[in-house]
Protein backbone atom coordinates (compact mmCIF):
# COMPACT_ATOMS: atom_id res chain seq x y z
CA UNK A 1 0.00 0.00 0.00
CA UNK A 2 1.20 3.51 -0.74
CA UNK A 3 2.28 5.35 2.35
CA UNK A 4 2.47 9.01 3.24
CA UNK A 5 4.54 10.97 5.78
CA UNK A 6 2.68 11.47 9.03
CA UNK A 7 3.61 13.59 12.01
CA UNK A 8 1.83 13.56 15.33
CA UNK A 9 2.79 16.27 17.80
CA UNK A 10 1.28 17.12 21.15
CA UNK A 11 2.47 19.51 23.86
CA UNK A 12 4.21 16.47 25.37
CA UNK A 13 6.39 15.94 22.35
CA UNK A 14 6.65 14.41 18.92
CA UNK A 15 4.83 11.10 19.23
CA UNK A 16 5.06 9.85 15.69
CA UNK A 17 7.16 10.84 12.74
CA UNK A 18 7.28 8.43 9.86
CA UNK A 19 5.41 6.74 7.06
CA UNK A 20 1.83 5.62 7.52
CA UNK A 21 -0.55 3.89 5.16
CA UNK A 22 -3.82 4.96 6.66
CA UNK A 23 -5.07 7.31 9.32
CA UNK A 24 -8.56 7.45 10.73
CA UNK A 25 -9.42 10.20 13.19
CA UNK A 26 -12.57 11.54 14.75
CA UNK A 27 -13.09 15.11 13.57
CA UNK A 28 -15.84 17.38 14.83
CA UNK A 29 -17.95 16.29 11.87
CA UNK A 30 -17.32 12.56 12.23
CA UNK A 31 -14.70 9.96 11.50
CA UNK A 32 -12.39 10.79 8.64
CA UNK A 33 -10.05 8.42 6.86
CA UNK A 34 -6.89 9.60 5.17
CA UNK A 35 -4.97 7.64 2.56
CA UNK A 36 -1.94 8.66 0.52
CA UNK A 37 -2.70 11.34 -2.06
CA UNK A 38 -5.50 12.96 -0.11
CA UNK A 39 -6.57 16.48 -1.08
CA UNK A 40 -5.10 19.26 1.06
CA UNK A 41 -7.53 19.57 3.89
CA UNK A 42 -7.91 21.00 7.37
CA UNK A 43 -10.27 19.77 10.04
CA UNK A 44 -10.67 20.35 13.77
CA UNK A 45 -10.50 17.18 15.84
CA UNK A 46 -13.20 15.95 18.15
CA UNK A 47 -12.78 13.33 20.84
CA UNK A 48 -12.40 9.75 19.81
CA UNK A 49 -10.42 6.80 18.69
CA UNK A 50 -7.66 7.23 16.15
CA UNK A 51 -6.37 4.38 14.01
CA UNK A 52 -2.98 4.47 12.37
CA UNK A 53 -1.88 1.79 9.96
CA UNK A 54 1.87 1.42 9.57
CA UNK A 55 3.49 -1.55 7.82
CA UNK A 56 0.16 -3.32 7.81
CA UNK A 57 -0.12 -2.98 11.60
CA UNK A 58 -3.11 -1.21 13.09
CA UNK A 59 -2.38 0.93 16.11
CA UNK A 60 -5.09 2.51 18.20
CA UNK A 61 -5.00 5.66 20.25
CA UNK A 62 -7.24 8.09 22.08
CA UNK A 63 -7.05 11.43 20.34
CA UNK A 64 -8.66 14.52 21.84
CA UNK A 65 -8.91 18.07 20.53
CA UNK A 66 -6.61 19.92 18.18
CA UNK A 67 -6.47 19.76 14.43
CA UNK A 68 -5.62 17.71 11.39
CA UNK A 69 -3.84 19.22 8.45
CA UNK A 70 -3.23 17.48 5.15
CA UNK A 71 -0.91 19.17 2.68
CA UNK A 72 0.99 18.04 -0.40
CA UNK A 73 4.00 17.46 1.82
CA UNK A 74 2.28 15.17 4.26
CA UNK A 75 -0.17 14.84 7.06
CA UNK A 76 0.18 16.62 10.39
CA UNK A 77 -1.94 15.70 13.35
CA UNK A 78 -1.79 18.27 16.16
CA UNK A 79 -4.00 16.99 18.97
CA UNK A 80 -4.20 18.39 22.48
CA UNK A 81 -3.79 14.92 23.93
CA UNK A 82 -2.91 11.72 22.15
CA UNK A 83 -2.37 8.41 23.92
CA UNK A 84 -1.57 5.06 22.40
CA UNK A 85 -4.04 2.43 23.51
CA UNK A 86 -1.41 0.37 25.36
CA UNK A 87 -0.33 3.40 27.36
CA UNK A 88 -3.75 4.29 28.68
CA UNK A 89 -4.30 3.85 32.37
CA UNK A 90 -7.81 2.37 32.36
CA UNK A 91 -8.39 2.41 36.15
CA UNK A 92 -7.43 6.08 36.20
CA UNK A 93 -9.88 6.83 33.40
CA UNK A 94 -12.57 4.96 35.33
CA UNK A 95 -11.83 6.94 38.47
CA UNK A 96 -12.03 10.14 36.48
CA UNK A 97 -15.34 9.00 34.99
CA UNK A 98 -16.73 8.32 38.44
CA UNK A 99 -15.61 11.73 39.75
CA UNK A 100 -17.17 13.49 36.78
CA UNK A 101 -20.42 11.60 37.25
CA UNK A 102 -20.70 12.60 40.91
CA UNK A 103 -20.26 16.25 39.93
CA UNK A 104 -22.87 15.92 37.19
CA UNK A 105 -25.29 14.26 39.62
CA UNK A 106 -24.91 17.17 42.01
CA UNK A 107 -27.80 19.56 41.25
CA UNK A 108 -26.22 22.53 42.97
CA UNK A 109 -22.96 22.49 41.01
CA UNK A 110 -22.13 25.70 39.17
CA UNK A 111 -22.35 25.99 35.40
CA UNK A 112 -18.60 26.12 34.96
CA UNK A 113 -18.13 23.03 37.11
CA UNK A 114 -20.76 21.17 35.14
CA UNK A 115 -19.11 22.02 31.86
CA UNK A 116 -15.72 20.92 33.16
CA UNK A 117 -17.16 17.69 34.50
CA UNK A 118 -18.91 17.00 31.22
CA UNK A 119 -15.70 17.45 29.27
CA UNK A 120 -13.87 15.26 31.74
CA UNK A 121 -16.52 12.56 31.46
CA UNK A 122 -16.23 12.58 27.67
CA UNK A 123 -12.46 12.32 27.84
CA UNK A 124 -12.64 9.55 30.39
CA UNK A 125 -15.11 7.56 28.29
CA UNK A 126 -12.95 7.87 25.19
CA UNK A 127 -9.88 6.76 27.13
CA UNK A 128 -11.70 3.89 28.74
CA UNK A 129 -13.14 2.55 25.51
CA UNK A 130 -9.86 2.85 23.62
CA UNK A 131 -7.81 1.52 26.52
CA UNK A 132 -9.97 -1.53 27.06
CA UNK A 133 -10.44 -2.03 23.31
CA UNK A 134 -14.20 -1.91 23.31
CA UNK A 135 -14.77 -0.11 20.08
CA UNK B 1 43.18 49.13 67.06
CA UNK B 2 44.35 46.09 65.21
CA UNK B 3 42.20 43.82 67.38
CA UNK B 4 38.99 45.63 66.43
CA UNK B 5 39.79 45.51 62.76
CA UNK B 6 40.53 41.78 62.76
CA UNK B 7 37.21 41.20 64.50
CA UNK B 8 35.41 43.33 61.95
CA UNK B 9 37.00 41.46 59.10
CA UNK B 10 36.13 38.16 60.73
CA UNK B 11 32.47 39.21 60.92
CA UNK B 12 32.41 40.24 57.29
CA UNK B 13 33.93 36.93 56.24
CA UNK B 14 31.28 35.11 58.23
CA UNK B 15 28.41 37.00 56.64
CA UNK B 16 29.96 36.51 53.22
CA UNK B 17 30.17 32.78 53.88
CA UNK B 18 26.49 32.57 54.66
CA UNK B 19 25.57 34.63 51.60
CA UNK B 20 27.66 32.28 49.54
CA UNK B 21 25.87 29.31 51.00
CA UNK B 22 22.52 30.78 50.05
CA UNK B 23 23.50 31.66 46.49
CA UNK B 24 25.09 28.27 46.09
CA UNK B 25 21.91 26.55 47.25
CA UNK B 26 19.79 28.69 44.95
CA UNK B 27 22.07 27.85 42.07
CA UNK B 28 21.68 24.16 42.74
CA UNK B 29 17.89 24.41 43.00
CA UNK B 30 17.78 26.40 39.76
CA UNK B 31 20.02 23.86 38.07
CA UNK B 32 17.76 20.97 38.95
CA UNK B 33 14.63 22.91 37.97
CA UNK B 34 16.37 23.92 34.77
CA UNK B 35 16.98 20.31 33.85
CA UNK B 36 13.28 19.57 34.18
CA UNK B 37 12.25 22.73 32.31
CA UNK B 38 14.75 21.99 29.59
CA UNK B 39 13.32 18.55 28.84
CA UNK B 40 9.86 20.08 28.81
CA UNK B 41 10.97 22.70 26.30
CA UNK B 42 12.59 20.09 24.10
CA UNK B 43 9.39 18.05 24.19
CA UNK B 44 7.03 20.90 23.48
CA UNK B 45 9.17 22.68 20.91
CA UNK B 46 8.20 20.50 17.92
CA UNK B 47 4.55 21.06 18.82
CA UNK B 48 5.03 24.80 19.07
CA UNK B 49 6.88 24.92 15.74
CA UNK B 50 4.65 22.59 13.77
CA UNK B 51 1.53 24.29 15.06
CA UNK B 52 2.89 27.69 14.07
CA UNK B 53 4.00 26.48 10.64
CA UNK B 54 0.77 24.66 9.91
CA UNK B 55 -1.37 27.65 10.80
CA UNK B 56 0.82 29.98 8.78
CA UNK B 57 0.65 27.62 5.81
CA UNK B 58 -3.10 27.60 6.03
CA UNK B 59 -3.26 31.37 6.31
CA UNK B 60 -0.83 31.87 3.42
CA UNK B 61 -2.59 29.53 1.05
CA UNK B 62 -6.04 30.61 2.05
CA UNK B 63 -7.77 32.97 -0.32
CA UNK B 64 -11.42 32.24 -0.42
CA UNK B 65 -12.95 33.69 2.69
CA UNK B 66 -12.41 36.25 5.37
CA UNK B 67 -12.61 35.08 8.93
CA UNK B 68 -12.54 37.85 11.55
CA UNK B 69 -9.31 36.28 12.79
CA UNK B 70 -7.55 37.02 9.51
CA UNK B 71 -8.52 40.63 8.92
CA UNK B 72 -6.18 43.40 10.03
CA UNK B 73 -7.92 45.93 12.23
CA UNK B 74 -7.21 49.62 12.34
CA UNK B 75 -7.67 50.29 16.06
CA UNK B 76 -4.86 50.41 18.56
CA UNK B 77 -6.33 48.43 21.42
CA UNK B 78 -3.79 45.73 22.08
CA UNK B 79 -3.95 42.95 24.62
CA UNK B 80 -0.59 41.77 25.85
CA UNK B 81 0.02 38.43 27.50
CA UNK B 82 3.26 39.01 29.38
CA UNK B 83 5.06 36.00 30.82
CA UNK B 84 7.59 36.74 33.56
CA UNK B 85 8.73 35.04 36.74
CA UNK B 86 7.31 34.88 40.25
CA UNK B 87 10.56 35.66 42.02
CA UNK B 88 13.53 37.90 41.53
CA UNK B 89 17.22 37.09 41.76
CA UNK B 90 17.24 35.83 38.22
CA UNK B 91 19.62 38.32 36.67
CA UNK B 92 18.02 40.40 33.93
CA UNK B 93 15.28 37.88 33.21
CA UNK B 94 12.31 39.80 34.58
CA UNK B 95 13.44 43.31 33.77
CA UNK B 96 14.40 42.45 30.19
CA UNK B 97 11.02 41.07 29.19
CA UNK B 98 9.05 43.68 31.15
CA UNK B 99 11.03 46.55 29.67
CA UNK B 100 10.63 45.21 26.15
CA UNK B 101 6.88 44.86 26.52
CA UNK B 102 6.48 48.22 28.23
CA UNK B 103 8.43 49.97 25.48
CA UNK B 104 6.24 48.32 22.85
CA UNK B 105 3.05 49.35 24.59
CA UNK B 106 4.02 53.02 24.48
CA UNK B 107 1.48 55.00 22.51
CA UNK B 108 -0.91 52.09 22.22
CA UNK B 109 -4.10 51.54 24.07
CA UNK B 110 -2.76 48.46 25.74
CA UNK B 111 -4.10 46.17 28.40
CA UNK B 112 -2.16 43.39 30.03
CA UNK B 113 -2.73 39.80 31.05
CA UNK B 114 0.25 39.18 33.30
CA UNK B 115 1.63 35.72 34.05
CA UNK B 116 3.92 35.73 37.04
CA UNK B 117 4.02 37.84 40.16
CA UNK B 118 6.76 40.11 38.87
CA UNK B 119 4.75 41.00 35.77
CA UNK B 120 1.62 41.63 37.83
CA UNK B 121 3.46 43.95 40.22
CA UNK B 122 5.24 45.78 37.40
CA UNK B 123 2.08 46.67 35.48
CA UNK B 124 0.21 47.45 38.68
CA UNK B 125 2.84 49.99 39.62
CA UNK B 126 2.49 51.63 36.21
CA UNK B 127 -1.29 51.73 36.40
CA UNK B 128 -1.83 49.67 33.27
CA UNK B 129 -5.27 48.13 32.81
CA UNK B 130 -5.01 44.49 33.84
CA UNK B 131 -7.39 41.94 32.35
CA UNK B 132 -7.18 39.30 35.03
CA UNK B 133 -4.87 38.38 37.84
CA UNK B 134 -5.98 34.78 37.89
CA UNK B 135 -2.63 33.67 36.49
CA UNK B 136 -0.37 35.75 38.66
CA UNK B 137 1.58 32.71 39.82
CA UNK B 138 3.40 31.54 36.70
CA UNK B 139 4.55 28.31 38.30
CA UNK B 140 0.97 27.09 38.80
CA UNK B 141 -0.23 27.73 35.25
CA UNK B 142 -0.99 24.44 33.49
CA UNK B 143 -1.72 23.42 29.91
CA UNK B 144 -5.42 23.54 30.72
CA UNK B 145 -5.08 27.11 31.98
CA UNK B 146 -3.39 28.08 28.71
CA UNK B 147 -6.32 26.73 26.72
CA UNK B 148 -8.90 28.45 28.94
CA UNK B 149 -6.95 31.69 28.63
CA UNK B 150 -6.85 31.30 24.85
CA UNK B 151 -10.59 30.75 24.70
CA UNK B 152 -11.30 33.87 26.77
CA UNK B 153 -8.93 35.95 24.64
CA UNK B 154 -10.50 34.70 21.42
CA UNK B 155 -13.97 35.52 22.67
CA UNK B 156 -12.88 39.02 23.64
CA UNK B 157 -11.18 39.45 20.29
CA UNK B 158 -14.27 38.38 18.38
CA UNK B 159 -16.41 40.69 20.49
CA UNK B 160 -14.19 43.52 19.30
CA UNK B 161 -12.65 44.33 22.66
CA UNK B 162 -9.15 44.22 21.17
CA UNK B 163 -7.69 44.87 17.75
CA UNK B 164 -4.59 42.83 18.34
CA UNK B 165 -3.33 40.18 20.73
CA UNK B 166 0.37 39.81 21.41
CA UNK B 167 2.41 37.64 23.73
CA UNK B 168 5.67 38.68 25.40
CA UNK B 169 7.92 35.84 26.47
CA UNK B 170 11.58 34.90 26.78
CA UNK B 171 13.17 32.59 24.26
CA UNK B 172 15.34 29.89 25.77
CA UNK B 173 18.22 29.91 23.31
CA UNK B 174 20.70 28.10 25.49
CA UNK B 175 21.66 27.87 29.15
CA UNK B 176 23.79 30.99 28.74
CA UNK B 177 21.56 33.00 26.45
CA UNK B 178 17.91 33.99 26.72
CA UNK B 179 16.28 36.58 24.51
CA UNK B 180 13.02 38.35 25.27
CA UNK B 181 10.60 38.57 22.35
CA UNK B 182 7.05 39.45 21.47
CA UNK B 183 4.86 37.63 19.00
CA UNK B 184 1.57 38.60 17.39
CA UNK B 185 -1.07 35.97 18.01
CA UNK B 186 -4.06 37.66 16.41
CA UNK B 187 -4.95 38.73 13.81
CA UNK B 188 -3.19 36.15 11.67
CA UNK B 189 -1.82 38.03 8.71
CA UNK B 190 -0.32 36.75 5.53
CA UNK B 191 3.41 37.11 5.40
CA UNK B 192 3.94 39.60 2.60
CA UNK B 193 7.47 38.40 1.93
CA UNK B 194 6.49 34.94 0.82
CA UNK B 195 4.48 35.44 -2.33
CA UNK B 196 2.72 32.11 -2.49
CA UNK B 197 1.96 30.81 -5.94
CA UNK B 198 -1.77 30.65 -6.40
CA UNK B 199 -1.49 27.22 -8.02
CA UNK B 200 -2.18 23.88 -6.39
CA UNK B 201 -5.51 22.54 -5.28
CA UNK B 202 -7.75 24.43 -2.95
CA UNK B 203 -7.67 23.42 0.67
CA UNK B 204 -10.67 21.43 1.68
CA UNK B 205 -12.21 22.61 4.95
CA UNK B 206 -14.26 20.12 6.86
CA UNK B 207 -17.11 20.97 7.67
CA UNK B 208 -16.57 24.53 6.37
CA UNK B 209 -13.90 27.19 6.57
CA UNK B 210 -15.62 29.37 9.17
CA UNK B 211 -16.27 26.49 11.55
CA UNK B 212 -12.74 25.18 11.08
CA UNK B 213 -11.17 28.49 11.96
CA UNK B 214 -13.49 29.01 14.92
CA UNK B 215 -12.45 25.64 16.31
CA UNK B 216 -8.77 25.75 15.44
CA UNK B 217 -7.75 29.29 16.38
CA UNK B 218 -8.39 28.98 20.13
CA UNK B 219 -6.48 25.67 20.09
CA UNK B 220 -3.66 27.32 18.21
CA UNK B 221 -3.55 30.20 20.65
CA UNK B 222 -3.54 27.85 23.63
CA UNK B 223 -0.74 25.78 22.13
CA UNK B 224 1.38 28.82 21.37
CA UNK B 225 0.80 30.25 24.84
CA UNK B 226 1.82 26.97 26.41
CA UNK B 227 4.94 26.84 24.26
CA UNK B 228 5.82 30.41 25.21
CA UNK B 229 5.29 29.55 28.87
CA UNK B 230 7.61 26.55 28.66
CA UNK B 231 10.28 28.63 26.95
CA UNK B 232 9.98 31.36 29.56
CA UNK B 233 10.15 28.93 32.47
CA UNK B 234 13.32 27.34 31.17
CA UNK B 235 14.78 30.77 30.46
CA UNK B 236 13.99 31.90 34.00
CA UNK B 237 15.76 28.95 35.58
CA UNK B 238 18.72 29.34 33.25
CA UNK B 239 18.97 33.05 34.04
CA UNK B 240 18.73 32.37 37.77
CA UNK B 241 21.36 29.66 37.60
CA UNK B 242 23.79 31.94 35.77
CA UNK B 243 23.11 34.85 38.11
CA UNK B 244 23.58 32.71 41.21
CA UNK B 245 26.69 31.11 39.77
CA UNK B 246 28.32 34.50 39.31
CA UNK B 247 27.11 35.63 42.75
CA UNK B 248 28.76 32.57 44.31
CA UNK B 249 32.03 33.18 42.54
CA UNK B 250 31.91 36.85 43.53
CA UNK B 251 31.42 35.82 47.14
CA UNK B 252 34.39 33.46 46.87
CA UNK B 253 36.56 36.27 45.48
CA UNK B 254 35.56 38.56 48.30
CA UNK B 255 36.20 35.91 50.92
CA UNK B 256 39.68 35.30 49.51
CA UNK B 257 40.35 39.02 49.54
CA UNK B 258 39.09 39.43 53.10
CA UNK B 259 41.05 36.42 54.38
CA UNK B 260 44.22 37.99 53.04
CA UNK B 261 43.38 41.26 54.80
CA UNK B 262 42.55 39.38 57.97
CA UNK B 263 45.87 37.55 57.99
CA UNK B 264 47.76 40.76 57.34
CA UNK B 265 46.00 42.53 60.20
CA UNK B 266 46.66 39.61 62.54
CA UNK B 267 50.33 39.55 61.57
CA UNK B 268 50.57 43.32 62.04
CA UNK B 269 49.10 43.03 65.53
CA UNK B 270 51.62 40.33 66.52
CA UNK B 271 54.53 42.31 65.13
CA UNK B 272 53.39 45.39 67.00
CA UNK B 273 53.09 43.44 70.24
CA UNK B 274 56.63 42.07 69.87
CA UNK B 275 58.01 45.53 69.12
CA UNK B 276 56.31 46.89 72.22
CA UNK B 277 57.71 44.11 74.44
CA UNK B 278 61.23 44.47 73.01
CA UNK B 279 61.12 48.27 73.36
CA UNK B 280 59.83 48.00 76.98
CA UNK B 281 62.59 45.55 78.08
Amino acid sequence: MTSFPLKIVTPDGLLFDGQAEELIVRTTSGDMGILAGHLPCVAPLGMGRAVIVTDGQRRYAACIGGMLSVTDQGVTLVPTTFEWADRIDVPRAEASEKRAKTVLANKSASDADLRLAEARLKRALVRKSVGSRQF
Amino acid sequence: MAGVSTKEIKNRIKSMESTKQITKAMEMVAASKLRRAQTQVLCSRPYFEILYETINDIVDSNREFSSPYLLPRTGSRVAYVVIAGDRGLAGGYNSNILKLCYAEMEGKNASVLPLGKKATDFFHARQMPILTEAYSVAEDVSVGDCFTMAKTLCKAYLAGEFDEIRVGYTNFVSVLSQTPATLRLLPLLRQQTTEKKPSGPEILYEPDSGAVFDAIIPEYLGGILYGALCESRAAEQAARRTAMDSATSNAEDMIADLSLKFNRARQAAITQEITEIVAGA
